[in-house]
Formats: C-alpha cells, structure tokens, sequence
C-alpha cells in the first residue's frame, strides 16, 4: 500500500501543534514555580468542558476559545493563591503531591456536573469540511489547528523573548530570589504565569475538543504525552516544548501508521532515551 | 462484548429503583421459601460504560415492575454491584453476591474480562448465571457451562453475516480496524468467515489501541488503501471519535463505512449526531423494529423512564427478566431445586422485542431470531438505526463446547 | 518505647489474624486486600519516607511480581513461583530501572520510572502471550504440604506471615546503620557526599529492596485475585501506592499500612452512600498535604506539620 507521507506529516503536525499548545503550560509552570503540575490535564479537560457549555449556550466557537481559557486560567490562580503558595517553603514533593489530589478533584467534579458520557465538541462552521490539499486530503479543522498552533508559538516567543513581561518571566525562571530582590513582587508574578500556564492548558482543550470529544479522563490521558514532551524538549523551555512537541508528535503518528502494535510504546522509549543520554532535554537547563 | 478497561477510578451506586444497598452483611441469611428471590447485577454503574450499566438494569425493572415484582408468590430482589468494568473488581463482586448475599441467580457482566475471570467461580458453585452483555465467544465454546446462559450475543453473532452481505451488496475490496484487543480481533475473525467465503478480498487490517483519540493516521491510510468499504468495530468513546473523524476527513462519500452494530447504537449515537448517518451495521436489535412485542416494549420503556429510547442494551435486560420470571413460573418459585430451574431455562421460549426467544440447548447462547442490517437514517425523532434487510436464526457455531445434553 | 511498640505490633497481628473468625467473607477479603496494598505502600515508604526518593513508577515491580508469579505458579504451583522468582524479578528489574534513573536524579528520577513502569504497561496491554488486556486468568494458589491456600483462613494466615516478615524485614532495614544512612542522604545528600559516603549506591540498594518487596506484594495480589491486568503497571497504581503512603504518614512504615486501609475502606464502603468518592479521596488528600504532611500517624502522635 502506497504511504501518504504528506498526509501523515500533516497529522503528525496536528496533533503536535495540540500537543505544544498544552505541554507549553507546563514547561512554564515547572520553570519558574519549580512545579510538575500533574493537574496540567485537569486544566485541559476543564477547558474543553468549558468549551462545550460556552458552544452550547452561545453556538459560538470563537467566544468559548475567548473566554474558556480566561475561566481555567481563573482556577488556576485560585489553586496558586490558596494551595501552593503555602508550600513554596517545602520540599517540591509536596507541591507535586498536591496537584496529583487535585486530579481526583477534578476529574470527579467534571463527571459531577456534566455527567459520565463522552460529549460531543462542534468544530465552527468555518471548518467543519475537508480540504484537499498536496495530493492528500484532510479536515479543514485540523488545517485550523495547525495555523493557529504556529502563530500562538510566535506569540508566545514574542511575549516572552520581547517585552518586559517576558524579561521579568525569565529573570523570574532563571533565579526567582534574584527577581525579587529586585523588587519585582514575585509572588503576583508566580500567581500570574500560573494562572498563564493553566490557561494555555485550558486553550489546548477547547482547540482539541473538536477533534477527540470531551469526556472525564481526557485529563489523564494527555497528561503523559504532555510530561513526555516537557521531558525531551527540556523542563522550563519554550522551544523545547515546541520541538519537543513536534517531534512526538511525528514519532506517534508515523509510528501509529508504520508499527502499529508499537504503537503504545514509542513515546515511552523517546523519553527514556533522552533521559539517559540527555537528561536535561534537548534544550533544558544543565542539570543543577 | 464490551471489553475496554477503563483505567481509571470511578465508583458510584445506580440510584435507581428499589434495590437494597449492597453492604455485605456479616450474619449469613437462610433461603427460605418465602425469602425474596435474591437476583445480583454486576455491572458498571460508575465510569464511560455506566449508560450501558443503566440500560440493561432498566430493561430488567420493566419487566419486574410489570409483575409488581413478585412472582409465583415470592418478591423478587435486585441486588446491584459496580463492578468498574475491572476484572478484579468485578470478580470480587461476584465472590459477594455469591457467598455473602446468596443470590438465586446471578446478571451481568458488560466486561468480557470480568466475565471470563467469574467463569470458574460460577460453575463451581453452581450459582445460575444469565449473561446479559459480555460477548465473549469463548463462555459458548470451550468454557460454556451448563449453569451459565447469555442472553445477549456472542460476539461473533453481529459481524459473521455481515460479511456475506458486505461482499455481496458493498464492496469486495474492504478494510478492517477493530481495537486491538481479543474482541475486536474476535469480531474481524468472524467476518472474514463468510466475507471471503463471498468472494471478498481484505485490503488490510489495521488494530489501533484501545481507547485512541486520534484516528488520523489509521484514516489516511484508509484513504491510501484503495479499499471501497471499511468495516469496523468500535464501541463507546472510541466509536464516537471514530464516526467523528471519519467523517471529518470527508471519507463517507467514497468509502462506504459499515461495521458492528455497537458502532452506532443509542449510546454513541447522539454524540456523533450526523457524522453517523449512512453508516451500515449489523446488530440483533433496533427500536424501529415493527413486531408488536417491540412496539409495546419501546411504548412501555419510554413510559417509564422519561422518554429515553430503548437500546441493545436494554433490550438484552428485558429479555434476562423475562428468562428468569417465566422460569419462575415454571418451578412455582422453587430455587432449591436447581438443576430443574437449569432445565427450565434452558427451554425458555418467548416472543422478545427483538423476535422469537431461544436458547441453543448446544451452548446455552441465544440464538438472534435475526441480525439485521441497519443504516442509520434520520426519521421522526432524530437519527435512528434503521432495518435494511435482515438473516435469520444466527446461532454460535459453539465450537468445543460439550454441555451435557 | 521499643517494647510498647513491640507490644502494640503483636497486638496488631493477633487481632488480625483472629479476624477471620467472626467476619463474613466479603469483610475478610477487603482485610486481606488492604494487607496486600498495605506490603506495597510500606515499600514505597521505604523509598520515600527514608531515602527520599519520589517513585512514580512503583508499580512497575508490583506488576513484574504480579505477571511473573501469574506465568510461574500456571505451571508450577508452588511456593518458589509463588515468592521467589516474583522477588527475583522484580529485584532485578529494580537493579536494572534503578541504576540508570538514579543517575539523573530530582524531577528527572520520576519522570525516568514513570515512564519505564508505563513502558510495562503498554507492553502488556498489547501482547497477546500476556493475556493482553484481559491479563492472565485463572492462577491457581500455591500449594504448600499440609496448608490448605485455596480456604480463606489458610490464606489469611499465610497472608499474616509473610505481611510479619515483611514489616520486620524493613523494621530492621530502617533501624541499621544502612536505615540511618539513608535517613541522612534524605536530610542533605550533599552532606553525606562530602562525608565520603557513596550515594547512588546506597539509594540503589533502598531502591532494589523496595523493588523486591512490591514484587512480593503483586505476587499476592496476583495469589489473592487468581489474575492479573496489566492495570498492575500502570502510573495509577503508583499514585494510588503515593496517596496512601501521604495518607498514613511518610517515613512511618505503619502509616502505609494505615494509608492502605483508609483508602480502600473509603473506596469500597464510602461508594455505597455516595458516589463522590473520588472527590471525597481527593479533597482529604489536598488536605492532608497541606495541613498534615505527618499523614495520619503524624497526626496520632501530635505533631502535625512535621516529619516522623
């Protein structure tokens, strides 16, 4: 059977795009709090029920990718404030533990309100056909992902690398008591890029909902992908994240399509590989 | 049937009806004639596959409540168990029902692996047990028993004559993709029997991982394929997103998806809403279907709980109730004498929403008075499964099972 | 302290062990569950609570214990494939998984076990020879001359024992100078560097005996079940092992025990009167990491807020 080599990249490049959307939330978290939020896909799956409930109310795609982000991203500074900050003087362990509760929480919350069953996210009107496109043919959605992923990485690049919120982020990652001896009030800004990181998470699910449905465990099960990228792209590292992210993203659609009972065991393998020969990740900071 | 683990924690208790709470009590209770006839349920009550859970406990009270839940002089007792879709939670629920709460008989389970991990346990204590979901092939062949009957189907059942008709009305150039696990290669295996028998020519076959939320790669390989027809198993979760992308990728109008009939049924088929419609499967049962059984069943089943449309699901519940009421009636209500409330059983005969009831005295499986072809269509009330055509008296070849006549 | 201690465990044991006696079966076998859970949290704690290390990836030994006790006693049904070669596995495993995650160490450590113990996962999951996801079925119980496994009470006793050895084999562990060792690499690894102690290999050792004790504790799950799924492997598992070690209490042995417990009892009885359980397990945790970090032996002995 001839391979769609063109078709696979492109969705190799889909789901990597997806992928970055939410593992970029994380590296930044981890880079300048310390913290492996292990509830990251908790914020994911809240943002695609968000979604869900702002689509149904208001049949409007473009306002729930708008404002169910600014939701998780109010969660998520409402956890910094009230459940981490407390723990900042103890060991990383314990904030790490406190994300897993909130895992449970979440996902039981979830199943609380909008019951058990898988829902269904409408893709926006705009995209909801396929396109044809290089001699493959693939929905006009995904096209959309793809578009919108790369023009959020050079926003984001932009942001952080160009303007002085940036400049107080990576001074903040860099060395956090430094930055506050600058006077920099560095919990606001703790607060802030964790309420920023949680909703990206939250902007990663309404953009994945179209494509593979909202349903209670969606949470768990990006999350490995997500902790696998921030691992090989390197902890803290918006670059890494992307190429990370890319890569993966690559390694498990062309593995899904050439190896499919190995399928399952790729990305676990990239990870260990990189760990063991690269630990910081391609492009993390050295080991401490 | 529906084998997927769900991975993840889920507990919960069905609110529903009158069941007594399952606490296991710590004095053993005696087994009276004027006692309840205790019936246990393992089912999921918690997680993905809870709407599956409902829908056969549902089909079961419709039934008990029309008897006012007693029959030949004895109330009638449901005792309900989450099992989690987890073996080993399941096995241990059973392991309750069975030496803490005595159960008469014993329904369920959703899970194939549950049901293959209770096999032993069942057979060995002589406990009657009434499949009324698991469509493991192997409980009507190698492993049948003589105290276990199934209600549902054998997962072989829904997908053996779609392959003739597949090859013959479709497409001799097919891809098959079923989650990669024993029933979805199981389902395929029962296919390919009449499909290449018919002529037909497998493309490939492709076994995406359970629970996979990206189809994207297994589809353009699809469309590289140069198959004209795909037929598929999926259920639940993975059958939303399945139908979904499939669609999204513009493929419906050039190759014809057809699959199993838990592809489409009720419970996936309002989250996949138009993506679905065209799409052919093959399964025992739909609502739409015209005998009068049926017409008063969906009548009766919307009566009751609120307007919800009957399923597979709940009609396999009906018919479990229906088995353990009319058997019964048959011994007077006596469940102390089992092998004779065996027998009984074993020679249930009745008109079921789905046609005429029977038990294949070979493997104690049903035999689907027919497995209709259905084509989802949008008809008053929304989309629907509805029947094509139709093969009759589909029975488990049971191959290896040696019951005692 | 030593002898009410001592006094307090023997207590323990007995009132266990004279449970079965007045109990009906389905309580018994949630006793016997959280006995199980309770061997496999301990030696996580061991890991955790003593030498620090935080393992995402426990469950890969429970579940190497778990297949290989499955594959072993199918074919021989004795106490070697029933003990020794599930510990031999797994401790090799952990020599194995142990060396190269403990080089990189920190936040790298966890993510390295996470995703070996994930690697067990998928593996299982898709391989047919493992029963794939159905796991193995039917695993006969052991078959040792003159002790009826098969029966509840002789499986409970049986259970007993080994739970004894267990718990003294790590009792002794933690009160050698091995333990105290450890005990200080926790504290300030740099410290113990300086000192000339020879680090990785001490958290290597911790490392494979944790190892080898969860592989005895999924053999037993694997005894106590009659099968095994590869959910043995998979990082819930682990987390679960996490949550009750917190729960109890790190570094306390016996909070694992009593974490085991708690969460299994609010698993199994809190489910019956709602169905929030996971919401419920959830809040306690949050709440427990960031008002009791004793866990609930830290609570007991009044020292909330501080370490054992």
């Amino acid at each position: 059977m001839p391979v769609d080599l063109f078709g696979q990249a492109l969705n190799g490049l889909a789901y990597g795009v997806l992928l970055f959307l939410l593992s970029v939330g994380l590296t930044l978290i981890f880079g300048m709090l310390d913290v492996i939020n292990l509830a990251h896909g908790s914020f994911y799956m809240l943002g695609a029920y968000a979604g869900l409930s702002l689509i149904a109310a208001t049949d409007n795609f473009w306002l729930a990718l708008l404002a169910a982000p600014l939701a998780v991203g109010l969660i998520g500074a409402l956890i910094e404030r009230s459940c981490l900050r407390p723990l900042y003087r103890r060991p990383p362990l314990d904030q790490v533990l406190l994300t897993f509760g909130f895992i449970y929480l979440f996902e039981d919350l979830v199943k609380w309100i909008w019951g058990g069953r898988i829902r269904s996210i409408p893709p926006p009107d705009l995209f909801s056909g396929s396109v044809s496109l290089g001699g493959t043919i693939i929905p006009s959605y995904r096209l959309f992902v793809i578009v919108f992923g790369l023009v959020m990485a050079v926003l984001l690049y932009v942001l952080i690398e160009r303007t002085r919120l940036g400049a107080v982020i990576r001074a903040g990652v860099f060395d956090a008591e430094m930055t506050a001896g600058m006077g920099i009030n560095i919990h606001r800004v703790f607060t802030a890029v964790f309420a920023f990181g949680a909703a990206l998470g939250g902007l990663s699910g309404v953009i994945a909902g179209p494509i593979q449905s909202a349903f209670p465990s969606m949470g768990v099960t990006i999350l490995i992908p997500a902790l696998i990228v921030v691992v090989v792209g390197g902890l803290g590292s918006l670059k890494g994240s992307l190429v990370g992210s890319l890569v993966i993203g690559q390694a498990e659609t062309f593995g899904k399509a050439w190896l499919p009972d190995a399928a399952m065991l790729i990305i676990y393998v990239v990870m260990a590989g990189i760990v063991l020969i690269r630990p910081q990740g391609l492009f993390g900071r050295p080991l401490k | 049937m529906m084998d997927e683990v769900t991975r993840r924690k889920f507990i919960g208790t069905a609110g529903l009806a009158a069941a007594s709470a399952a606490m296991g009590p710590w004095v053993r209770r005696a087994g009276a004639q004027s006692d309840p006839v205790k019936v246990g349920l393992v089912l999921p009550y918690s997680g993905v596959y809870a709407v599956l859970g409902e829908s056969i406990t549902q089909g079961m009270e419709l039934v008990f409540a029309r008897e006012n839940w007693t029959v030949a002089g004895r109330k009638i007792e449901m005792i309900k168990e989450d099992d989690e879709m987890k073996p080993p939670v399941g096995v241990r629920k059973t392991e309750k029902l069975i030496d803490s709460d005595k159960v008469d008989i014993l329904t369920g389970p959703v899970h194939s692996g549950i049901l293959m991990g209770m096999r032993d346990k069942v057979h060995n204590s002589k406990t009657i047990l009434i499949v009324s979901n698991a469509g493991a092939d192997a409980i009507s062949r190698e492993r049948c028993s003589k105290w276990i009957f199934r209600t549902s189907f054998s997962n072989w059942q829904p997908c053996q004559p779609m392959g003739g008709w597949v090859a013959k009305h479709v497409s001799k150039d097919v891809f098959l993709t079923a989650p990669n696990y024993q029933a979805g290669k199981d389902m395929m295996n029962a296919f390919k029997e009449t499909y290449v028998a018919a002529g037909g020519k497998v493309v490939a076959e492709d076994y995406p991982k359970l629970g996979e939320t990206d189809y994207a790669p297994y589809l353009t390989k699809i469309r590289q394929s140069g198959a004209k027809a795909v037929f598929a198993f999926f259920s639940g979760t993975d059958a939303v997103n399945f139908v979904k992308q499939y669609d999204q990728f513009g493929l419906k109008q050039s190759i014809k998806l057809t699959g199993a009939g838990f592809l489409t049924e009720p419970d996936v088929l309002p989250a996949q809403g138009k993506a679905a419609l065209g799409v052919i499967t093959g399964h025992f049962y739909t609502p739409v279907l015209d005998n009068p059984t049926n017409q008063r069943f969906v009548k009766e089943f919307q009566a009751k709980f609120g307007g919800k449309m009957p399923d597979g699901f709940a009609c396999q519940g009906y018919d479990t109730a229906e088995v353990i009421v009319r058997a019964l009636k048959a011994v007077n209500g006596n469940t102390q004498d089992k092998e004779k409330l065996v027998d009984v059983i074993a020679k249930s005969e009745f008109d079921s929403p789905r046609g005429r009831f029977r038990f294949d005295p070979k493997t104690h499986n049903v035999i689907q008075p027919y497995v209709y072809i259905r084509e989802v269509k949008e008809v008053a009330g929304g989309l629907n499964n509805v029947p094509i055509d139709k093969v009759a008296n589909v029975a488990d070849p049971g191959t290896g099972c040696t019951l005692p006549a | 302290m030593t002898g009410l201690r001592l006094a307090a465990f023997a207590l323990v044991v007995v009132a266990l062990a004279l449970f079965p006696l007045g109990a009906g079966n389905y309580p018994v076998k949630l006793l016997q569950e959280i006995l199980i859970m309770g061997i496999f949290a301990m030696s996580l704690d061991l890991l955790m609570g003593y030498a620090g290390m935080v393992s995402f990836g426990h469950s890969a030994f429970f579940g190497i214990g778990g297949y290989v006790a499955a594959l072993a006693l199918a074919r021989n049904p004795g106490l070697v494939s029933a003990l020794l070669l599930p510990a031999l596995a797994a401790g090799l495993a952990a020599l194995v998984i142990g060396f190269f995650s403990i080089r990189v160490g920190g936040v790298y450590f966890i993510m390295l076990t996470l995703a070996f113990s994930q690697m067990f996962f998928a593996y299982t999951f898709q391989v047919s020879w493992l029963g794939a996801e159905d796991g193995l079925v039917g695993i006969p119980r052991p078959r040792v001359p003159g002790w009826d496994l098969g029966s509840l009470r002789g499986f409970h006793a049986y259970l007993l024992v080994l739970l004894a050895l267990a718990a003294l084999v790590l009792w002794r562990v933690v009160r050698s100078p091995f333990g105290h060792v450890l005990r200080g690499i926790h504290e300030n690894e740099a410290r113990m560097e300086a000192l000339g102690y020879p680090v990785d290999r001490y958290k290597l050792v911790a490392f494979v005996i944790a190892g080898v004790i969860a592989g005895v504790a999924g053999s037993l799950y694997t005894q106590f079940n009659g099968s095994i799924t590869p959910d043995a492997f998979y990082w819930q598992t682990s987390g679960e092992a996490l949550l009750m070690v917190i729960i109890g209490g790190t570094g306390t042995l016996g909070g694992a025990m009593l974490g085991a417990a708690a969460f299994i009892l609010l698993q199994s009885l809190v489910s019956t009167y709602t169905e929030r359980w996971m919401l419920i397990l959830g809040a306690t945790f949050i709440l427990f990491v960031l008002f009791a970090p004793g866990g609930i032996v830290g609570a007991l002995r009044g020292r909330i807020g501080l370490r054992a």
